[in-house]
């Protein structure tokens, strides 16, 4: 079970942002995305996810070309956390979480809803936080809400067999060490449960010890995607980031500074 | 939540009966049931519809914007009204005959100067598309600016009579009702805001940002559509029946937002009570303050509503 990206290019204009990129995301394993900024990251999200059209290529979610799903039915199979926007009206943090749960899900499961919300905002430390307005809470703790909401939109009974896929625009941004690494440590279980994980990241560290594969990408174009040990090669991200670092093979960790 | 609704319910429906009891006792002072069933009765229906559209298009239109301060002067239908009915009041005499559309020319001028103004709105952001809701406001402004342009030059142009019948016009009044006109009027805006209340969870995901509502499963772009189309009919109507009434849109859905939350299941149905709760109370503020003239309602609204709102600005600022 796959989302698969084939040859994908992406021009506006005369400026080329994608450049002929193929890509494929495997439930139950987390692929980062790391490169520089403007390298394309976000585009290729976007076009993952169906905001934007390629120009040219195809991405297909299984055997379904994305074109083909409806709205509803891609929110059924993937659920999406980007840099958030700014909320006007005075939500509840359970407000915001409880929009995770899409027309499709609350159709399937309605009676699993106030179980669902309350797995959830456990799981993610919330409990405390449901009756507080969003708006007051600190930009980690909005991000928390935030991931929340989309674990929500892709909560299904443990006994489900569909293919879900979770597509996170830095999703550490914002937090502090204890929850960015629990964060990671959700992620991780979510991919052991199945789920696809896409995630744009910039902490090579993190990026190294928590995913299966890693995708290095520059100006458009996907320079290597491999093990994360094959990917931390300092001549290959001297190259790409133009900065000296040295990597220690035996704990994974890289340092620039 | 629900008591609160049904608290509101009751409210509205105390402020109905107010009125009733209002016109029950005219009716035994002056014995004539008849005609205060004609006059009374479909004022006050009137009333209590009008004031739901503007409560109920205010909420939908400050949800997509997801701006505060949008109402329904915002996108430009109110004044596209404006200048279909100034069109008539102006122009009405000298050119149309009585005969041919009789109580109907008015109201129904007025509905296409709105139609026009939201024809033009769709134009120019290519059917409410992607360009963000930005770029909606400010063709709104800009379509605004050309239809206070013709009013202002058919103001020009009037006669004395005329510009007596345009000021009085754009102070709102209910006192036009009769069945002829609000029957059909009652029954297009109850459907429209009907058809409407079942999209208030997808008002709730926009405000997200249209990017994350369209991942959950929204179709923004039909949602626009329906909001703003929605928001055209009812306000087309109620404009074109009664006249300018400032405030009610913008004041309404935040004294509900105060009192019960933001979230739009609620706020939809609350600011469509609520406003057809203060505007049959504003109308018989009107009619009994300085018996027997009449105050206009929209002046009366207005007067009302700007020191609300500025109350309500300094008690968020304070908290």
């Amino acid at each position: 079970m796959t989302i698969k990206l084939s040859n994908i290019s992406y021009q506006v204009n005369d400026l080329v942002i994608l450049n002929d990129v193929s890509l494929e995301i495997k439930n139950g394993e987390v692929l980062s995305l790391v490169g520089p900024n403007g390298a394309g990251k976000s585009t290729l999200l976007n076009i993952m996810t169906g905001d934007l059209e390629p120009t040219n290529g195809c991405v297909r979610y299984e055997k379904y070309n994305l074109k083909d799903l409806d709205i509803i039915d891609r929110s059924f199979y993937r659920g999406v956390m980007s840099q958030a926007q700014q909320i006007v009206f005075d939500f509840s943090v359970k407000e915001i979480i409880e929009m995770g749960w899409i027309e499709k899900g609350v159709s399937s499961y309605s009676n699993d809803f106030s179980k669902a919300v309350k797995e959830i905002s456990s799981l993610c430390d919330l409990e405390n936080l449901l009756e507080r307005k969003f708006n007051r809470l600190s930009g980690g703790e909005q991000r928390r809400v935030h991931f929340a909401r989309t674990l929500l939109q892709l909560w299904r009974p443990s006994n489900s067999k569909d293919p879900i896929f979770m597509l996170l625009d830095e999703p550490t941004a914002n937090l502090d060490l204890y929850y960015e690494i629990k964060l990671m440590e959700i992620i991780k279980m979510k991919a052991n449960e199945g789920v696809g994980v896409f995630l744009i990241m910039h902490d090579l560290n993190l990026a190294a010890k928590y995913s299966n594969r890693i995708a290095l990408m520059s100006d458009g174009s996907l320079i290597q995607v491999d093990t994360p040990i094959n990917i931390l090669d300092p001549s290959l991200l001297k190259r790409i980031y133009n900065l000296d670092m040295s990597v220690d093979k035996a704990t994974m960790k890289v340092s620039y500074f | 939540m629900a008591s609160l609704l049904s608290f509101l319910v009751a409210a509205s429906l105390g402020s109905f009966s107010v009125s009733i009891f209002d016109y029950l006792f005219q009716t035994s002072s002056i014995l004539e049931n008849k005609v205060l069933e004609q006059i009374r009765l479909p004022r006050v229906l009137l009333a209590g519809i009008v004031g739901a559209s503007l409560g109920i298009s205010g909420a939908s239109l400050q949800g997509l914007f997801r701006n505060p301060l949008a109402d329904p002067g915002l996108i430009g239908v109110s004044a596209g009204a404006a200048l279909g009915a100034s069109v008539v009041i102006v122009l009405g005499s000298s050119f149309i005959p009585d005969y041919i559309f009789g109580p109907f020319i008015l109201p129904l001028s007025a509905i296409m100067g709105a139609a026009l103004v939201i024809y033009l709105l769709y134009l120019f952001t290519k059917g409410f598309g992607y360009q963000g809701v930005t770029y909606m406001l400010l063709v709104g402004i800009a379509v605004n600016a050309l239809a206070s342009v013709g009013i202002g030059i058919l103001t020009f142009i009037s006669s004395d009579s005329e510009l007596r019948g345009l000021t009085f016009w754009t102070m709102g009044s209910f006192g036009a009702a009769n069945w002829t006109l609000v029957l059909p009027a009652i029954i297009v805006i109850l459907i429209t805001i009907l058809l409407l209340i079942p999209y208030s969870r997808q008002l709730d995901l926009l405000q997200l940002g249209e990017p994350e509502a369209y991942r959950l499963g929204v179709d923004v772009k039909s949602l626009k559509f329906r909001v703003i189309i929605s928001s055209a009919i009812v306000v087309g109507i109620s404009v074109s029946l009664s006249g300018m009434i400032g405030f009610v849109g913008l004041v309404v859905p935040h004294l509900m937002r105060l009192l019960g939350g933001v979230n739009h299941n609620y706020l939809l149905p609350a600011s469509a009570l609520f406003g057809a709760t203060i505007m049959i109370v504003a109308d018989l503020l009107s009619r009994i303050l300085i018996q027997p003239a009449e105050l206009p309602v929209g002046l009366l609204t207005s007067a009302i509503g700007a020191p609300f709102f500025l109350w309500l600005i300094f008690r968020i600022r304070k908290t």
